[in-house]
């Protein structure tokens, strides 16, 4: 995709070049018709002064002595003029000359564009070349000029076009925008739909629809999905309750087998997966279906100790060292429940994938907590908080704990992490 | 003892009534609104089993309609919805205690157990059994008159297995006690091993009989 830029940056870009372009290229154009408009203006004037010239010389009748005399008086008078004899009597027609050389009045810069005419006159029979010339300004300096305004009116064209663009975004655009911000805050799980202002544009009306048929239709599939987990695990939790009763009733039967001893025990375990994994969903539905609102002021160090006592035999059994860095209280504005859920979800996991004799160690920083553990490899981190991505082979999990870490970290806008350092899994809670 | 049981499923009604019932406690059923309500104005129970979802009620109105009455009945929730605010709410309605379904039938004993001991003996709290006693207000254990020192987990385990005497427990409810509803998160619950070894030995080193009885493969059972 390249760099990003915004959607109206495209087109002004594209028109300043536009005119860059052109204003460019209509500069050359420019000095070459001035120059033309300037050389053919001088060149009649030339003309109709030497015309005129010669038509006076003529009809005065001056003696050679005369013509020299006004020659000298003229050339000290208006530099370039001359009227000087020639030998040879050969008519030639008129003929234009440019030349560049100093000019004596002008101090800034030595030497200018001057444009003559010559023309073959003669006086008393004889033979006279006829030269005036006219200071012209050179190209160059045309060049300069008109680039330099070329480009004044390119900044002021620049200008313009920022602040057109400006306001076609303001009111043109801002539909557009507004559809774009109400999208940008809509989250599936916590809003039912999404209001999308109105607009007289017929494109983004036609897209406003189409986004709200979108939506709707998502917020319908999502819904049915939540309300299927929920029914789902409303339906199972009465057998579930009636499974663990009658195991309950069974064992009580006198004269039991050993055989059937062996069976019942590993019927236990699996039941009460099954009921931990039905609790859970319940759970994370509550929790998406924004129960548990009560809220108070809480120390999360509070509940990681109950937790850590309630968990005490978990933790010798499996012969896991667990220190616990969190001394000062990690004050938190909270359900009570779901703290709690959090906190055992999160040590139980740690509990679960330590193997025997390794290491759990619990700290903070105030407003976090962290809890490591010893394990081998580093875990997947996109599916690792996932339901039922992590389910582990052989081992009682829920496959849910740690999506019920994340749902109710999202609840309050807390920041779950996860990381694999030095031969530890790290959990981080940001409060 | 009269123990009613409010609660719409009849399968689990009549589990907890084959558990319960004992020769010391009677079991009445109620599985609905209209029966339950038709009960409690007409009887006096030590303790009332309230589910709170009743076809044709909620079981929190008989629960104010107990304490509107004045009424002395031991209330236990057994609630399927797990919710904490039912929980709340019930309790401060004046609930002796709540739990949640699923639950071991032999936890239920227990609390039911623990529940009318408390409405019966007021201030002198004392399980007597044979030469055991237990005083339940100091949480102290004597055994022929000789203090018998417990940890916390051997003394709430002495007095699961005394309020489920005769009864087969298995691990994962006497874990779950222990550890609560989360025992269920774990694989193993090993650790009851060594609790109840200790309990024993040291119940053994009182002189104290063995009434302690480990059922191969299933748990353990208190005989008496």
């Amino acid at each position: 995709m390249g760099t990003m830029s915004r959607l109206l940056n495209r087109p002004l870009k594209a028109f300043a070049l536009y005119a860059l372009i052109i204003l460019v290229i209509s500069i050359p154009v420019y000095v070459l018709v001035i120059d033309y408009i300037w050389t053919s203006e001088l060149d009649e004037n030339n003309w109709l002064t030497l015309q005129h010239t010669k038509q006076r010389l003529q009809s005065k009748q001056f003696t050679q002595a005369e013509i020299e005399n006004i020659n000298h008086i003229w050339g000290e008078l208006q530099p370039g003029v001359s009227i000087i004899k020639v030998d040879r009597k050969i008519s030639f027609k008129d003929s234009i000359y440019e030349a560049i050389r100093p000019n004596e009045f002008d101090e800034d810069d030595g030497e200018d564009r001057f444009r003559g005419l010559k023309t073959f006159v003669e006086l008393n029979g004889e033979p006279y070349i006829l030269t005036i010339e006219t200071n012209v300004e050179e190209s160059d300096e045309t060049f300069a000029a008109v680039a330099g305004i070329t480009l004044l009116f390119f900044i002021i064209l620049f200008i313009g076009f920022i602040l057109l663009n400006r306001r076609i975004a303001t009111k043109t655009w801002q539909p557009f925008y507004a559809t774009l911000r109400s999208l940008q805050s809509f989250e599936l799980s916590k809003d039912s739909s999404v209001h999308l202002p109105s607009s007289d544009i017929q494109e983004f009306q036609e897209l406003n629809q189409s986004l709200l048929h979108l939506i709707k239709s998502n917020v319908n599939d999502y819904q049915q999905q939540k309300s299927f987990t929920e029914n789902a695990s409303h339906e199972l939790q009465t057998p579930i309750a009636l499974l663990k009763s009658k195991m309950d009733l069974l064992i009580q039967q006198k004269d039991i087998s050993p055989e059937i001893s062996e069976l019942l025990n590993s019927i236990e375990a699996p039941l009460s997966r099954l009921s931990r994994i039905n609790k859970n969903l319940l759970l994370l539905v509550k929790v998406e279906n924004y129960q548990y609102s009560d809220q108070e002021q809480l120390d999360v160090k509070e509940h990681l100790d109950s937790t850590i006592s309630l968990f005490e035999d978990y933790l010798n059994e499996k012969q896991l060292q667990l220190s616990n860095q969190v001394k000062e209280a990690i004050v938190v504005n909270a359900n009570s429940f779901l703290v709690e859920t959090l906190i055992q979800n999160l040590l139980s996991n740690s509990i679960r994938h330590t193997s025997k004799g390794g290491q759990i160690a619990i700290s903070s920083n105030g407003k976090s907590l962290i809890v490591m553990n010893t394990g081998k490899e580093s875990l997947d981190q996109s599916r690792l908080f996932e339901r039922f991505s992590n389910t582990t082979k052989g081992k009682v999990s829920s496959g849910l704990g740690l999506a019920i870490i994340r749902e109710i970290a999202n609840k309050y806008g807390w920041q779950v992490g996860y990381s694999f350092e030095n031969g530890f899994h790290i959990f981080t809670v940001e409060f | 003892m009269k123990i009613l049981i409010i609660e719409d499923e009849q399968e689990l009604a009549n589990d907890m009534v084959k558990y319960l019932t004992n020769e010391q406690y009677l079991c009445e059923c109620a599985s609905d609104f209209h029966a339950a309500m038709e009960k409690v104005y007409g009887h006096d129970y030590d303790c009332i089993l309230l589910d709170l979802m009743l076809p044709g009620g909620d079981g929190l109105t008989i629960l104010e309609e107990l304490k509107r009455l004045k009424k002395q009945d031991g209330v236990i929730i057994i609630s399927a919805k797990n919710a904490i605010d039912d929980k709340v709410k019930g309790l401060k309605l004046g609930a002796d205690d709540y739990l949640a379904k699923p639950f071991h039938q032999a936890e239920l004993a227990a609390r039911v157990e623990s529940l009318i001991r408390r409405k019966q003996f007021d201030s002198n709290n004392l399980i007597v059994q044979n030469e055991l006693s237990i005083d339940i207000n100091a949480k102290a254990v004597t055994v022929n008159d000789q203090p018998l020192n417990l940890t916390k987990k051997e003394y709430n385990l002495l007095l699961f297995f005394i309020g489920n005497k005769n009864r087969v427990l298995s691990k994962g409810a006497l874990a779950e006690h222990l550890s609560g509803d989360f025992a269920d998160m774990f694989e193993s619950h090993d650790f009851v091993y060594a609790h109840v070894k200790n309990l024993k030995r040291k119940l053994k080193e009182k002189d104290y009989g063995d009434y302690l009885k480990t059922i191969y493969g299933t748990g353990y059972k208190w005989e008496r």
